[in-house]
């Protein structure tokens, strides 16, 4: 199997194949995070995809300097915040990141109901970030799922770390009002899950 | 000191970076409201952690997405080429569009006239350009007239009384009375009528003249 080395080499010289194949290795890792921050599916997958061709187009100033996915986490933060800016998410209000699959469909045995459980969980999770303001909410997701430092968010994002930190605090403080952990949610969660 | 709202700062800290602080922990111990809230927060963390993976779609949805994702790439290369491409003919291109572009002759004789008169009413307006001038640093000597206030003074004849006093006899009178004619009469004004100053003024000054000379 190919290197990321020789395949963005290859990419570099205008080789789709290989460049699909580096977007195969980490379409999973931007698709989540565009699903998190865009709260729609359709959304998530625009905003994935539109990353994908900035990066293909971008390919030619990429100088190993750091890791490919580092370089296109850079590209990912900055196509998220010009669609903050240009009121991309047009289709606020439409909650349907969570697809819920037909339990007749060929995938059935997923719909367990641990996996709906989760799924639920998810929408709810997603709707309390969705509430979140738009850096507070990439703020959080690079510092909680990306694991990024404050101080590499500060940077990718151009605001100071106590801005970043600040606004990670905030956004956990927003999320934990919001996604109440009491016992009886966890119960009507499960309930419902079991409905399905 | 004990201070909630410092310690609840930091529980964030304290729980993504999953590094144990030691001083931070026996606050948690001091105080059970902190401790509640780092539980609290902590339960949040967790949940969101393990819906993470349920963001991703399942397997059967990316090899369309990738499908689309090629789809667009595809596009995007085409077009780039096509830029690359217009981009080296592109002055080429242009010169021919305008020179062989089909055009209705009554349009085309219009647009000629059009250009005359433009061309003419252009010139008709146009003023001649004026000599640019230049600025060069010629010393030239200018000679000054210096004026001189010169006065003449004008004598007038004289017979002192006191030489025709000392002669005697009958050349005395006459003398005597030709010189009483000659006399100037109180009444009499000298004046400088039909005096006629000369243009030029010739000034000798003598020294060692008159004792009375100034």
């Amino acid at each position: 199997m190919a290197d990321d080395t020789e395949l963005i080499k290859r990419a570099q010289a205008e080789d789709i194949d290989a460049f699909c194949l580096l977007a195969e290795r980490y379409a999973r890792r931007i698709h989540l995070l565009a699903s998190h921050y865009c709260r729609n599916q359709q959304d998530a997958e625009d905003l994935s995809q539109e990353v994908w061709l900035k990066a293909y187009q971008a390919l030619q100033s990429f100088r190993f300097d750091s890791s490919f996915y580092t370089w296109l986490r850079r590209i990912t933060i900055n196509a998220f915040l010009n669609h903050r800016r240009s009121g991309f998410f047009r289709r606020q209000g439409q909650t349907t990141a969570v697809q819920l699959m037909p339990l007749d469909s060929e995938v059935s045995s997923l719909a367990s109901p641990e996996n709906i459980y989760n799924k639920l969980l998810f929408e709810s999770v997603v709707e309390a970030i969705s509430e979140l303001t738009a850096s507070q909410r990439l703020a959080f997701l690079l510092r909680h799922y990306e694991g990024m430092s404050y101080e590499e968010i500060a940077n990718a994002m151009n605001c100071s770390t106590g801005t970043v930190k600040k606004g990670v605090w905030r956004a956990i403080t927003k999320l934990r009002a919001r996604l109440s952990t009491e016992p009886q949610s966890q119960e009507a969660l499960t309930s419902l899950a079991n409905e399905y | 000191m004990h201070n909630c709202r410092e310690v609840r700062e930091r529980l964030t800290e304290l729980i993504l970076d999953g590094q144990p602080d030691r001083e931070l922990v026996a606050e948690l111990n001091k105080c059970a409201e902190c401790s509640a809230e780092f539980d609290a927060v902590n339960a949040t963390l967790r949940t969101t952690t393990r819906v993470r993976e349920t963001a991703i779609p399942a397997e059967s949805y990316w090899p369309a997405y990738h499908a689309r994702l090629r789809d667009k790439l595809s596009h995007v290369q085409v077009r780039r080429r096509k830029e690359n491409t217009g981009a080296s003919f592109a002055p080429l291109r242009l010169c021919v569009n305008i020179l062989f572009r089909p055009v209705p002759v009554p349009l085309a004789a219009g647009l000629v006239v059009l250009a005359l008169l433009g061309l003419l009413a252009f010139r008709g307006t146009r003023k001649p350009a004026a000599p640019q001038s230049v600025v060069v640093h010629v010393p030239v000597e200018i000679p000054v007239v210096q004026e001189k206030l010169v006065t003449q003074v004008v004598y007038r004849n004289r017979y002192l009384p006191s030489r025709t006093s000392k002669r005697t006899g009958a050349d005395s009178r006459v003398e005597n009375t030709f010189a009483k004619s000659q006399m100037p009469r109180p009444d009499d004004v000298p004046t400088l009528t039909g005096f006629k100053p000369a243009a030029d003024v010739k000034l000798t000054v003598i020294k060692g003249g008159s004792p009375n000379e100034k």
